[in-house]
């Protein structure tokens, strides 16, 4: 449905409750209505229409408007279009309806909403604390403008309440934040009876810096490199997603080279990134060949990272209007090569990780996500992917250069920890083909970035790009001088955390590494 | 009969892998590493600079000051996350990006340019202050050959971890050196603490630091973990681990690479 029929079908249901609307960027359609009537609405767009949940935040607009704003994002992905309802709340007020009961997707952004701004969602059904652990103190609201970046408050001697599972024979299982594994921290707290898992609560958080914060104040150019630490493996996508809405703000078109550029890093990292995954599940069902095969496989993608730009990890590669410098000029031959090799080793480890009855055997209906709950709570990526859930930013967002090259996005439908291996299979394949389009048909010569003006103030934007993980949403709206007013990073891992904690019931515990490690989320990009 | 044949096959081509490419492993630090291509610490050519500031204005970590009366400009690689900016935006071209990447340091000190005031230091079980300097020496002795690790995550972006995980990939191999990862930190010798200490991973730290017995070492790596780096002085953050817990050597970097992170464990351990 176009932005048009859509306007002129939402005036006619709700006619008093819409106050006003604008589009902008082309296909970001901001609306504005009553606070009293946005549950009827959310449900209305996500219920009957069918778009999802993208993105829920709070921004502290007192200084502009006198009041706090709460903007809905919901994704037509059909059409590529973005419809951001914007309610304003009075600061006597300090409360919102809650949408959780009807759109489930959006219970955890309500509960960020809370501890971060205070404002507190009416009929919530679990309005417990997300961000904050049992210790820190009532009243503490970060992203309110007024909160000192600097003032660390006293923390109490609290802990943290989990849900309690009762019940013959139940008992808890708790695990973490520091873990037997080389990984991120977070507590999970296991509720089984024998060796199944009834209830797994994950208590995460442990890993929160601050970040949106940080960012509100900060000049364009050193939140930058702000986006690329929000998630260390993810370093270019964010990075990616923060340059897309700047230059969106900016009104700058970026040269041709750039855009295939670009393309060519975030498959790179796509690449690894899924190398690495396969490793993990390999390792964790103890299958040592294979992982170590995919291990050299990553450690090869690495070496490629290398000797494009120096930094294994793709930091300070983008550059708001462009990319820094022209990496690949000159490095085609040896790419290609590199790719290549990838590829066939790739296709031979495949093949013999197929044949292997045991492997299989532990990854087949281990873990299934089922296709209602992932459509429920928006599940993204390579998760959604494995449980039919066909999207991905890459095709229904267009950006850079991926509407002018050829590839497929694999579904599957069982939504087991083999299907989301499938997909990482089919999208490392996927990676490496596109790599090898852009070295073809890349613009030979010419700039790779382009100078930004200076931002206007209250301008706002979205950058969207598939991360490895999945559908990656940053929102901005500059500020003064330069500055950023708001940045709301939504990643991945905070879509797919909820979705994980279904996948596990009814499963073992042993299995449970497994399944965490299909779903491979990033703590960081959750915590933030 | 096919079945047979088939599972042949495979045996077969798991074996024609492991021939395929024998030995990945680098022999670092015996020999060193081919560096050209890295992107290592930045340096200053003094006699160029014309102390104009832009590059200490703009530094997104704050890693770089300016003496006005020793009429200098240098670096805290503690807090340096490596981002070239610096290099790139230095009106006379007196920053260049060297490739020197083997930069881990006991002394924080060393790493800094200007002077190094830590919070104050809240360790609630003083047990280290007095018991670790007398048996720092018998440490290095006892821990020199066989080396325990478990790793801590206290708030990183994830990028170091990802770099001590590739310690273990067939390109590093750890365990060639005696060097090993375990699962809890109560059978660890060394703690490789990541992350700026995460208010709310203070006390995780705290406990997990305790755990470990006695001797022990702990080595911070990465800019986070050494100073805060970007994520200094948040509502949410602390200003590196020794906030917390005494830190045995720094590696700067962000992060580090596998190598990097190699050279200041064995730095640790007195064989380098």
């Amino acid at each position: 449905m176009t932005i048009i029929k859509l306007k002129s079908k939402l005036l006619d249901i709700f006619p008093d409750d819409i106050h006003r609307s604008t589009l902008v960027h082309s296909n970001e359609f901001y609306i504005q209505v009553d606070s009293r009537s946005i549950a009827k609405i959310c449900s209305y767009l996500n219920g009957e229409m069918g778009y999802a949940l993208v993105t829920l935040f709070a921004s502290d607009e007192r200084t502009l408007s006198g009041k706090y704003a709460i903007y809905y994002g919901f994704s037509d992905r059909e059409n590529g279009q973005l419809i951001i309802l914007k309610t304003e709340i009075n600061p006597a007020v300090m409360s919102f309806q809650s949408i959780s009961a009807k759109v489930h997707a959006a219970s955890s952004y309500e509960r960020e909403i809370k501890d971060l701004f205070g404002l507190v969602p009416l009929g919530h059904p679990d309005a417990k604390r997300l961000v904050f652990h049992g210790n820190w103190p009532n009243g503490i609201f970060p992203l309110r403008k007024d909160y000192d970046l600097h003032h660390k408050p006293h923390f109490s001697k609290k802990e943290t309440k989990f849900k309690k599972i009762l019940g013959e024979g139940v008992f808890e299982i708790p695990v973490g934040p520091v873990h037997a594994g080389i990984i991120e921290p977070g507590h999970f707290r296991f509720s089984l009876a024998g060796e199944p898992i009834l209830n797994l609560e994950a208590q995460l958080y442990y890993v929160h810096k601050g970040i949106e914060k940080m960012a509100e104040t900060m000049s364009v150019e050193r939140c930058f490199y702000l986006s690329e630490r929000i998630s260390g493996d993810e370093t270019f996508t964010n990075s990616f997603a923060y340059c897309q809405a700047i230059e969106k703000i900016a009104e700058v078109k970026l040269p041709a080279r750039a855009e295939y550029t670009r393309v060519l890093f975030a498959e790179l990292e796509r690449l690894t990134s899924h190398l690495g995954d396969l490793a993990g599940i390999c390792l964790d069902v103890a299958y040592g060949f294979a992982a170590f095969q995919f291990r050299m496989l990553r450690g090869w993608s690495y070496l490629m990272a290398d000797d494009l730009c120096g930094m294994r990890f793709l930091r300070s590669v983008n550059k708001p209007g462009g990319i820094r410098i022209d990496f690949v000029a000159g490095k085609e031959k040896r790419l290609v090569e590199q790719l290549l090799k990838i590829k066939n080793e790739l296709e031979d480890t495949v093949d013999i990780i197929n044949r292997n009855t045991m492997f299989i055997d532990r990854v087949e209906n281990t873990g299934i996500l089922k296709i209602s709950i992932a459509n429920d709570l928006n599940a993204v990526g390579p998760a959604g992917r494995a449980s039919g859930i066909s999207h991905d930013v890459r095709k229904d967002f267009p950006y850079a250069a991926y509407d002018k090259l050829n590839f497929d996005s694999p579904t599957y439908l069982d939504g087991d920890v083999n299907s989301r291996m499938r997909v990482r299979i089919d999208e490392c394949f996927t990676a490496i083909s596109l790599m090898l389009q852009v070295i073809e048909t890349m613009p030979p010569k010419g700039p790779v970035h382009e100078n930004l003006p200076r931002l206007a103030s209250h301008q706002v934007a979205f950058g969207m790009t598939e991360a490895p993980r999945g559908e990656n949403i940053h929102w901005i709206m500059s500020g003064e001088n330069n500055t950023i007013f708001r940045y709301k990073i939504r990643t991945p891992s905070f879509c797919n955390w909820p979705v994980l904690c279904h996948a596990v019931s009814g499963n073992i515990v042993p299995d449970f590494p497994l399944i965490n490690k299909s779903f491979n989320l990033s703590y960081a990009g959750n915590d933030l | 009969m096919l079945k047979t044949v088939r599972v042949r096959n495979k045996m077969f081509k798991v074996i024609g892998k492991i021939l395929k490419y024998r030995r990945l492993t680098q022999d670092y630090p015996r020999k060193k590493l081919d560096a050209t291509l890295f992107i290592g610490k930045p340096v200053i050519d003094q006699d160029t600079c014309i102390l104009c500031g832009e590059c200490v204005r703009r530094c997104p970590s704050e890693a770089i000051v300016m003496n006005e009366e020793a009429k200098k400009v240098g670096f805290n690689y503690d807090a340096c996350i490596f981002c070239t900016l610096c290099a790139e935006i230095c009106p006379v071209d007196a920053i260049t990006m060297s490739s020197q990447f083997e930069l881990a340091e006991k002394d924080r000190t060393r790493l800094r340019a200007s002077t190094l005031v830590i919070e104050d230091r809240n360790v609630p079980d003083q047990s280290y202050e007095v018991i670790s300097a007398l048996l720092k020496e018998k440490a290095q002795k006892v821990l020199g050959r066989s080396l325990a690790i478990r790793e801590v995550d206290s708030g990183s972006c994830n990028g170091c971890d990802y770099e001590i995980n590739a310690l273990n990939n067939p390109f590093n191999d750890i365990e060639r050196l005696g060097i090993y990862f375990v699962a809890s930190p109560r059978h660890a010798d060394m703690l490789l603490v990541t992350g700026t200490a995460s208010r709310n991973m203070e006390l995780a730290l705290v406990k997990t630091y305790n755990a470990t017995p006695d001797p022990k070492l702990v080595v911070a790596v990465g800019a986070c973990a050494c100073s805060g780096g970007i994520f200094r002085n948040s509502y949410a953050t602390r200003d590196g681990i020794d906030c917390i817990v005494p830190v045995d050597v720094y590696i700067p970097g962000c992060p580090p690479r596998p190598q990097a992170i190699l050279y200041g464990i064995l730095k640790a351990l007195d064989r380098i």
